[in-house]
């Protein structure tokens, strides 16, 4: 489903040069959860923009065997900055309606996507509210039925979660894992947090500190159903989380 | 008692007015002047001046919201276009409206096209570079999000930048009075601006007089029009 191989981003600052990614080679199958952690500054966002097709790259970036020259298809993403990937000026429902509008769906169809996205993720009750009247958590789930509504083959997911408080993110994973298993779409989660990462991925990508490149490629063998309370204290998760803590501490020697 | 709170300032004012005023020849009294508002006003000087004023205002001042809107944008989302024509701007921006009234004339002659040039020439300044900096401020997050739904831009422009916008046609609305009584001024031979010069010259001071409250009760309900307006439009932008 995707495919990165040998991909290189360097950015030109005033008379020296940046290697963000260097030589990142990473293979997603169709129906995969990956997540992808790292140390802070590594360039997660930067190997998203790629894939996204937000940003020129060396190397090869494929989503669905077709190299990635702009926003590839049938592929959704949803940022951190909740806030700001709303349409301020649009309702709930006309947020989550306009990327069908400009698929060229028609109406009933989009009532349709617009109607079960958005009870999906709680949210059937705030059809004609205005983004900045919800909470941050209520936002982050319109981009999230925003971008389930569009019906994506691949979900690019940018620490969706880094911004809103604890409770709503335990909240938000269940439904992330719940959409997934429901929707058979592949994900790619990034993510700082070692924990989310640990919960949510069937397979966890460590990154190393820039120049960066995969220092790891984890299969997580937890049980499939995840629970934030039995899965969480199993042994095998501490194990795991500790495993991926030592990693990224190791980096940044 | 909002009522009250609103009428308290006007009354005094009018009050002194009334004190200060008291038998001198170029400062009538409240009275007067009024009374002379009911006769200037209230009759065909209607059709043969204040429509046509407000005509024109109109004209240009629409005319300047075309102009800017549509220079802003492509200036503002095209970093080259900015580069070159930015210096410019800010000398055009700089050079007051009213001296170029003689310029005007020259190549518009002296009529309403004259006036409506003027009024444009003043108008689409502060309405350009409002709207450039509305296009350049719009937020990154959105503008990719927009690439990644294949969301048009058009849908993301206008909206994203409409609050500089606002600001500048706000900014525009008062300029683009000023510029109709002073287009009015030069070479005229009708509008507020003409009537009020020619009362002044023949000493008709309390006519004189009422034509300046009546440019203040415009600029006043236009003021007042375009807040009812930016509130419909802004609903998003004020959290309304």
């Amino acid at each position: 489903m995707l495919e990165l191989i040998d991909l290189t981003k360097t950015y030109q600052g005033r008379g020296r040069t940046v290697t963000a990614l260097d030589r990142l080679s990473l293979q997603v199958d169709a129906g995969e959860l990956v997540c992808v952690v790292g140390p802070s500054g590594c360039g997660k966002t930067t190997l998203l923009r790629c894939v996204a097709g937000l940003l020129p790259y060396e190397g090869q970036v494929r989503v669905a065997g077709r190299p990635v020259t702009g926003p590839p298809e049938h592929t959704a993403v949803v940022f951190q900055e909740y806030g700001r990937s709303l349409f301020p000026w649009l309702t709930v429902r006309q947020n989550v309606e306009l990327p069908l509008k400009e698929k060229g769906l028609d109406r009933a169809r989009r009532t349709e996507l617009v109607t079960e996205s958005l009870e999906a993720v709680g949210l059937a009750g705030a059809h004609d509210a205005h983004p900045w009247q919800l909470s941050g958590g209520m936002q982050q789930r319109v981009a999230i039925a925003r971008a389930v509504a569009y019906e994506p083959s691949l979900l690019l997911m940018d620490e969706p979660f880094a911004a809103v408080d604890a409770q709503t993110r335990a909240d938000l994973e269940d439904l992330i894992l719940r959409l997934w298993q429901r929707l058979e779409m592949t994900v790619l989660f990034i993510t700082h947090d070692i924990d989310e990462a640990v919960y949510l991925g069937r397979r966890v990508i460590v990154l190393s500190a820039s120049p960066t490149t995969v220092l790891e490629d984890l299969k997580i063998d937890l049980p499939a159903e995840r629970d934030q309370l039995t899965t969480r204290s199993l042994p095998r998760f501490a194990e795991l989380r500790g495993h991926v803590y030592a990693q990224i501490q190791r980096t940044k020697q | 008692m909002r009522v009250v709170n609103a009428l308290a300032v006007p009354l005094l004012l009018v009050g002194v007015w009334w004190l200060v005023s008291g038998g001198s020849f170029y400062l009538p009294s409240p009275g007067r002047v009024a009374a002379a508002f009911a006769e200037t006003w209230f009759s065909e000087r209607v059709l043969t001046d204040v429509l046509p004023s407000l005509a024109r205002l109109a004209a240009g001042y629409t005319l300047a919201g075309v102009i800017g809107v549509g220079l802003g944008v492509a200036i503002g989302l095209s970093s080259g276009l900015r580069a070159a024509a930015e210096p410019v701007l800010e000398f055009f921006r700089a050079v007051p409206p009213p001296v170029l009234v003689p310029l005007i004339m020259l190549f518009a002659g002296i009529d309403n096209a004259m006036k409506v040039a003027v009024i444009v020439s003043g108008c689409v300044w502060p309405i350009l570079l409002n709207t450039v900096e509305g296009v350049r401020a719009i937020d990154e997050v959105l503008a990719d999000t927009c690439k990644l739904y294949g969301v048009r831009l058009r849908h993301l422009v206008l909206r994203s930048a409409s609050p500089q916008i606002m600001a500048g046609l706000r900014q525009a609305l008062s300029i683009g009075i000023i510029l109709m009584v002073i287009s009015e001024m030069f070479a005229s031979s009708s509008g507020l601006g003409f009537t009020i010069v020619l009362f002044q010259r023949g000493f008709q001071i309390a006519e004189m007089w009422s034509g300046i409250v009546l440019l203040g009760l415009i600029g006043w309900g236009l003021s007042l029009v375009f807040r009812m307006v930016e509130k419909r439009v802004l609903a998003w932008y004020h959290r309304a």
